[in-house]
């Protein structure tokens, strides 16, 4: 995603412009990361409201912070570092306080109400499966198989070596496979996620 | 989350994705329900995100003539005010003129008993070297 044509505009260039205020380039940085931050946080927090808040905040604190962003072309990892720190922090917040989940539909959307069981049903499925899964594979499993992140993209934003990488990919999908396959729903979950 | 494409279950697109895995985790995506999610998020990044570019947007346009007039505006004052103050100061503060004071006053000015002149003067001219030899 920092690699681009003159039409595209590198992480670093993007960086760059944002540090002087410029609004276009600092929204074009959240819509490049805003999934990415968002399935990290969902990692950490496996909330959606949590996630959603974790991933908001750590976009206005890394612009606050812009100046630190040593290397503005490796602005991803950097984000991603804030994102998770933040989303641990809210973590630890919220079990204090132990509030009540609220559905991941309440804030969005007005979904059919036979959709909106199914769907909640499956994402509920699918956050158990993964929370079954240590945070770092959780993350690069939705990076990569979600996102489309390459390994090596992975492995330098989450500052990890290439074959852990691919390493932890592989046992989160064998990990996943067999949370998901012992399910007897698992072809209703396949056929409710086409 | 983001360019689904259309891979057959467990097959492998080109980058490697597990399609199957990728179709069922799609789920988790808060778009699935509700389309406008990812724009609504950035508007809403962006929109809380204004003060802050505000700000830098100040800071860039600022030069270095405008940085150092600004600090002229206030410091230049307050140089003003402060010597207008001392010159208050001195002013007021210049009296008479102090009575010169000799050298051989101020030299005996805080030995007690008999000052040195009044020991010249009751010996006479010819006592200055016994004084000096006394002294040093």
């Amino acid at each position: 995603m920092s690699s681009s044509t003159s039409d595209t505009p590198t992480d670093g260039e993007l960086v760059q412009r944002a540090r002087r205020g410029d609004e276009l380039a600092f929204g074009k940085l959240v819509g490049r990361y805003q999934r990415a931050a968002y399935a990290v946080a969902l990692s950490v927090t496996s909330r959606h409201e949590d996630a959603e808040d974790a991933a908001q905040e750590s976009f206005l604190v890394a612009l606050r912070r812009l100046d630190e962003c040593r290397s503005p072309d490796r602005f991803a990892g950097w984000l991603m570092t804030i994102v998770r720190n933040r989303s641990r922090n809210l973590v630890r917040r919220e079990s204090l306080r132990e509030t009540d989940q609220i559905s991941p539909i309440a804030r969005s959307g007005v979904p059919t109400p036979d959709r909106v069981f199914e769907t909640t049903e499956l994402r509920g499925k699918l956050q158990k499966a993964l929370q079954q899964l240590p945070e770092v594979q959780q993350q690069i499993v939705m990076l990569h198989d979600v996102e489309g992140w390459k390994h090596r993209e992975i492995a330098e934003r989450l500052d990890l070596p290439a074959g852990t990488v691919r390493s932890h990919l592989h046992f989160a999908r064998k990990a996943l496979r067999v949370a998901l396959g012992g399910d007897p729903g698992e072809s209703e979950l396949k056929r409710k996620a086409q | 989350m983001n360019g689904m494409k259309n891979g057959g279950i467990g097959g492998r697109d080109e980058l490697g994705r597990d399609m199957e895995l990728a179709g069922l985790l799609s789920a988790l995506d808060p778009a699935q329900q509700d389309p406008n999610y990812w724009f609504r998020f950035r508007s809403w990044v962006v929109e809380s995100a204004g003060p802050e570019l505000a700000r830098r947007r100040l800071m860039a346009e600022l030069t270095v003539v405008d940085v150092m007039s600004s600090w002229a505006r206030a410091v230049l004052p307050t140089a003003v005010l402060a010597a207008a103050f001392a010159g208050l100061l001195l002013v007021r503060g210049a009296g008479p003129a102090p009575a010169p004071i000799g050298v051989e006053e101020m030299l005996v000015s805080d030995v007690e008993g008999e000052t040195i002149p009044a020991a010249l003067d009751a010996r006479g001219p010819g006592a200055t070297v016994v004084f000096a030899s006394e002294v040093f």
